[in-house]
């Protein structure tokens, strides 16, 4: 109904998004399948792909089609990045490649409405759908989550971006893209990346408004402390009170870094707020501080910069564009994407995978579906990975989030990463296993494995 | 020795890496009291014309590839003054001098408009990552540094060099040509000035196309500050640089200057030093956690309320405004008996069909809507208390209401009271809240008001919510800031529709309760103080006590209705309901539909939450054509279109003072007596024919 331009709006939840990346992520099993697992207590499983069964009373669902509606925040969109747009070339990308093979159950996958949040109207729009009927399942790309809560208690199938891990937790229907169990556990990701960048002097850095963000950099900070004798990174400075937006630059906290000789920085800000920093870091010198960039997978983005990100290291919440496709669903990504004329990106990616999810929720649940058995199905995936384009997502415990006081932590994490060379993204290790994985523990390994989900 | 120099260099560097920001804070603060000498309006829609010009440069140079010359003459040169000229011949010309309140609305009004009009017009979207250039070629990439110590790029030196030489020029303006001197005649008194054969609206306009000169050329200098150029980041900046401007008294252009470089500074120092100092002082660690972000605000709302300088700033007041009719007796008051009971019928009816529809028909997502309006209703309430009765401007309503909301969260969550009792205590403390922030403002002008709430508003937003007895800090991590629906013996209110009834309970009684205070002592008192407040005293009247009581009330309505909303949605959300700028859009639409009368916030309740989909969504159509198959495809409506209609319906109350739904009352009535009035007398002749 209004614009919002306030600083929390912009910045605590946006920021969400670090999280992401300074969280640790689920537990997963050994195995790399990424095939749907099954019977589920009812006749599910590839095999049945192609049975029909009439259904009724199954909202959204025809003889036809399967329609899906789409949430997105495009319409004061304080990030100005493409959010709902891309979304939906991702999931209309992946219906096409399903449908292409003759859809589902005899019924092609279809987007059913698509509706604008306007940053403010989540629970609104959400509402709508659950009151129009029209829709099997929803989809969400949106900055705020405010709406996540009807959808759960009404059983709709949530598939999400996965950037509002508080409003995902304890609700078995919402199926976020990133699942992220514990936002304060100290784990080896960074301080690995600071060491691997020959880095000696590291710093932490995030926006004081998000709840989010601090947490993120404490946990980040720890992690330098918890890992210096691995790593041999010592953590020299850390800021977990920047101004959202920077609004009155970043020229001291530069000092104080130059100071502390810094010569890596892991941040917990936004793409934007990324930018004035490698400004800053330019105009005293410091052109040669490798930065960790937790948002800034995107290329457009990057490109506009010039040569502002040269060297620094973007951490990526899925297998990267760059990384090798074959064997992986990342082929077919690719192909459809450019099939349907529309360019990969991070959302259409995120878009990907949440569908992926949704049909092979579907698939498991057999052809006598309806939400209730759809959701049952996909919390029975016990190592989800949308064709080695994640991580391996347990989905039996993956709703349940723990804090670093847990007696039992699942630490395991993987990670992608890609650094940036002449305005391109190029994998940190090698194309073919993208990933870097340490193992489960509390006092995990610092070296981690490098890993293919396929 | 060392470490002397050392703190001297980090004092340089300091100083010189806050005046960057500092000139920008400048900028605008010269650009708010630029308007109020030349307009008398507090323009808080400064940001949203910086903006417009700085989009239209960035379109220009971007999209079009024109050159930064060309560029600069479309977005300031041409555009600036043009939309200033367009808005005094549109809004300003017609609104009478001494209205603060009406001018204030109407600046809100338009900083919501004019970004969306300008972006629908020209079709521009913020891109990420694309960063306006600036005015010289190179802008943010060639540096100069002149001490040695921090280097500036060329596009800050460009802004500061302007700043300065805009400030140089505009006092000269005002204090050796004659036209300076007439501006601020027209902003006192347009009919006085006119009677010594001034042409009172070509010097208003005059003023206007400068000021709005003067905002295009601080959008594009600001531009290239932001690596996304979006609105409301020019919003946010406005907010700070009212502290600036502050401290010109929003008359002195050099101190507006002085106070933006001291804001920018104190900021950059304050980032330089507090940070080792409090790691050796313990006990400045929660100031640097708290304060350091909210220090414009802390400031501003220093100077507002401890500045005894403020307090004699006289405000804009016309000596003819004596002259003008008294505002339009409420037409309740005036319409016959008859009619009355006529429309008392009507309501109840209305209120009976409606109820019934909407308790069988409604599904959840209008079941949402409609609750959500009955809530709001009686968060508006406490704008009808304190605008319609107590004359005053709040603009941290959304702070009181999101009060009551997360003291709902906090006694459930931690202590497990029931959630009916906690926004009962929620309500209490928010009016406790809004009685204590009332203490040192009554004293102050209407305008002053404003933006001590403002300040108050901004500092909730960036302090307050981010303390763990308040939003829950690391905790709500977990689980955000979730309530649950409660359950009243035998009825579960996680129904919606008993929710609803129970919406209505709420909002009845509190409507009764302000109709009461109206025509009570409280409510006889505060329109005493809004007539003349010397002779208001003179009858022994307490004008502190009197205002504090109704902040009070105020606050306990916006608090009761915050704890409802947040209930409602089992969640406080505090992003998506109670943010600043979300509380100066309930004002303006509760004043534009009517500040003094309970119906006006009822409607503007409404309003809010179901015009959206009944109108712009188009269900109202699909109603009419009996299915949502049917509803043409221009719908929905870009909720751009949105925007700028409730921005600009603003431009109504320019026309009527007493809002739209008084105004329409009055002509409604009008037309029924008329109407009642000619069947009588036919009635009449019939009879006496048919006697005859």
């Amino acid at each position: 109904m209004f614009r919002l331009p306030g600083r929390v709006i912009a910045g605590s939840l946006v920021l969400c998004l670090t999280v992401a990346a300074c969280g640790n992520s689920t537990k997963s099993t050994s195995s790399t399948t990424t095939a749907p697992p099954g019977k589920t207590g009812s006749a599910g499983g590839a095999e049945h792909r192609d049975e029909f069964v009439k259904s009724s009373g199954v909202p959204g669902v025809s003889d036809k089609e399967i329609g899906f509606a789409v949430i997105g925040t495009k319409t004061n969109n304080p990030l100005g990045s493409c959010i709902l747009d891309c979304y939906l070339d991702g999931i209309e990308a992946y219906f096409a490649f399903r449908n292409s093979e003759g859809g589902i159950y005899g019924r092609d996958l279809k987007v059913s409405e698509v509706l604008d949040d306007e940053l403010s109207q989540n629970q609104q729009r959400s509402l709508d759908v659950i009151s129009s009927d029209k829709s099997f399942g929803a989809f969400q790309a949106t900055l705020l989550a405010t709406g996540w809560g009807d959808l759960d208690q009404a059983g709709v199938p949530t598939y999400a971006w996965g950037i509002n891990a508080t409003e995902a937790a304890n609700r078995s229907n919402i199926f976020p893209s990133l699942v992220v169990r514990c936002d304060d556990c100290p784990n080896p990701v960074v301080p690995y990346v600071a060491q691997e960048r020959g880095a000696s002097r590291a710093a932490s850095v995030g926006y004081g408004v998000s709840e989010n963000s601090k947490v993120c950099t404490k946990t980040v900070a720890e992690a330098f402390d918890k890992y210096e004798g691995d790593s041999g990174v010592k953590l020299a400075y850390t800021n977990d009170n920047l101004d959202y937006g920077l609004p009155n630059g970043i020229g001291p906290e530069v000092t104080a870094m130059k100071q502390a000789k810094v010569d890596f920085i892991s941040t917990c800000i936004d793409l934007n707020g990324m930018k004035t920093l490698a400004q800053e870091l330019r105009r005293q010198g410091m052109d040669d501080v490798v930065l960790y960039h937790p948002n800034t997978y995107d290329q457009a983005f990057v490109k506009a910069a010039g040569t502002l990100f040269e060297g620094d290291v973007v951490s990526v919440q899925f297998r990267p564009f760059e990384a090798d496709a074959e064997g992986t669903a990342l082929e077919d990504f690719l192909k459809w994407m450019d099939k349907q004329g529309s360019e990969p990106t991070e959302l259409a990616m995120v878009g990907w995978i949440n569908a992926t999810l949704a049909f092979d929720g579907l698939l498991a649940a057999g052809p006598e579906f309806d939400r209730a058995q759809v959701v049952a199905a996909t919390n029975a995936f016990k190592d989800f990975t949308a064709g080695g384009l994640l991580e391996p997502i347990d989905w039996g415990v993956a709703h349940t989030p723990y804090t670093a006081a847990d007696p039992s932590p699942k630490t395991r994490n993987c990670g992608a990463f890609v650094i940036v060379e002449k305005g391109k993204f190029v994998p940190m290790s090698s194309p073919s296993k993208p990933w870097l994985c340490w193992k489960d523990g509390k006092n995990v390994d610092f070296t981690p494995t490098p890993t293919s989900f396929e | 020795m060392i470490f002397a120099s050392s703190i001297g260099e980090d004092l340089l560097r300091g100083v010189l890496q806050g005046t960057p920001p500092g000139t920008v804070y400048g900028l605008i603060a010269i650009g708010f009291v630029l308007a109020y000498k030349t307009s008398g309006v507090f323009n808080l829609a400064f940001g949203a014309q910086a903006y417009v010009s700085a989009a239209m440069y960035f379109q220009a140079t971007n999209a079009w590839g024109w050159s930064n010359l060309w560029a600069f003459v479309l977005s300031v040169v041409i555009l600036a003054p043009a939309l200033g000229l367009t808005l005094e011949w549109l809004i300003f010309r017609h609104l009478p001098t001494d209205s603060s309140l009406a001018k204030l609305v109407i600046a809100i009004g338009l900083s919501v408009a004019l970004p969306n009009l300008f972006e629908l017009i020209v079709g521009f979207e913020p891109v990420a990552g694309r960063t306006p250039q600036g005015l010289l070629p190179d802008g943010a990439t060639v540096f100069y540094d002149p001490f040695g110590v921090y280097a500036f790029s060329r596009d800050e030196l460009t802004a500061m060099a302007l700043a300065v030489v805009s400030v140089a020029a505009l006092t000269a303006l005002f204090r050796f040509t004659a036209i300076g001197l007439r501006m601020r005649a027209v902003v006192e008194s347009p009919r006085m000035t006119e009677l010594n054969g001034i042409r009172a609206d070509r010097v208003s306009a005059f003023s206007w196309a400068l000021s709005s000169l003067f905002a295009g050329l601080a959008g594009v200098l600001i531009a290239p500050r932001f690596n996304t150029l979006a609105a409301p980041d020019f919003f946010n900046l406005v907010v700070v640089a009212v502290a600036a401007a502050a401290v010109g008294r929003l008359v002195s252009l050099p101190w507006a200057l002085i106070g933006g470089l001291g804001l920018g500074i104190l900021i950059a120092l304050v980032n330089t030093f507090l940070p080792d100092l409090a790691r050796d002082h313990t006990w400045l660690a929660p100031i640097q956690d708290n304060i350091t972000a909210a220090m414009p605000f802390v400031v501003l709302f220093g100077l507002v309320t401890m500045w005894p300088a403020l307090r004699t700033t006289p405000e804009q007041s016309d000596p003819l405004s004596g002259v003008d009719p008294p505002p339009p007796v409420p037409a309740a008051l005036t319409r016959s008996r008859l009619l009355t009971r006529m429309t008392q019928i009507f309501a109840v009816c209305f209120f009976a069909v409606g109820s019934y529809v909407v308790l069988t028909q409604a599904d959840a997502s209008w079941m949402f809507l409609v609750t959500q309006s009955v809530i709001l209703s009686t968060i508006f309430l406490s704008i009808t208390i304190i605008t319609g009765f107590a004359g005053q401007i709040s603009l941290c309503q959304g702070a009181i209401a999101a009060i009551g909301g997360f003291t709902v969260f906090q006694l459930f969550d931690r202590f497990g009271v029931p959630v009916l009792g906690g926004a009962l205590i929620g309500a209490l403390i928010a009016g406790a809240v809004s009685a204590l922030l009332s203490l040192p403002l009554v004293r102050l002008g209407r305008v002053w008001v404003a933006i001590a709430t403002l300040a108050f508003a901004a500092f909730f937003d960036a302090v307050v919510v981010k303390l763990p007895f308040v939003g829950g800090g690391g905790t709500s991590l977990l689980q955000g800031t979730r309530v649950p629906r409660p359950v009243v013996g035998p009825w579960d209110l996680a129904d919606d529709s008993k929710f609803l009834i129970l919406a209505v309970v709420v909002f009845v009684v509190a409507a009764t309760a302000v109709s009461q205070i109206r025509v009570g002592t409280v409510g006889r008192t505060l329109r005493a103080l809004r007539g003349s407040e010397v002779a208001a005293q003179s009858i022994g009247i307490s004008p502190t006590r009197a205002r504090v009581v109704a902040f009070a009330i105020s606050g306990f309505l916006a608090g009761l209705g915050g704890a409802m909303l947040s209930i409602q949605q089992q969640n406080v959300n505090y992003s998506s309901n109670f943010a600043p700028f979300a509380a100066l859009f309930w004002l303006v639409l509760v004043v534009s539909l009517g500040a003094r009368s309970v119906e006006g916030a009822a409607y503007a309740g409404a309003g809010y939450a179901l015009m959206d989909g009944i109108i712009f969504k188009g269900a109202f159509v699909g109603w009419i054509l009996r299915s949502p198959e049917r509803i043409p495809s221009f719908f929905p409506i870009s909720p751009k279109w949105r925007f700028v209609l409730f921005g600009l319906s603003t431009i109504s109350f320019a026309r009527h003072p007493e809002g739209l739904v008084e105004n329409g009352k009055r002509k409604a009535h009008a037309r029924v007596e008329k109407l009642l009035a000619r069947r009588r007398t036919s009635t009449r002749t019939e009879l006496e024919e048919s006697v005859a």
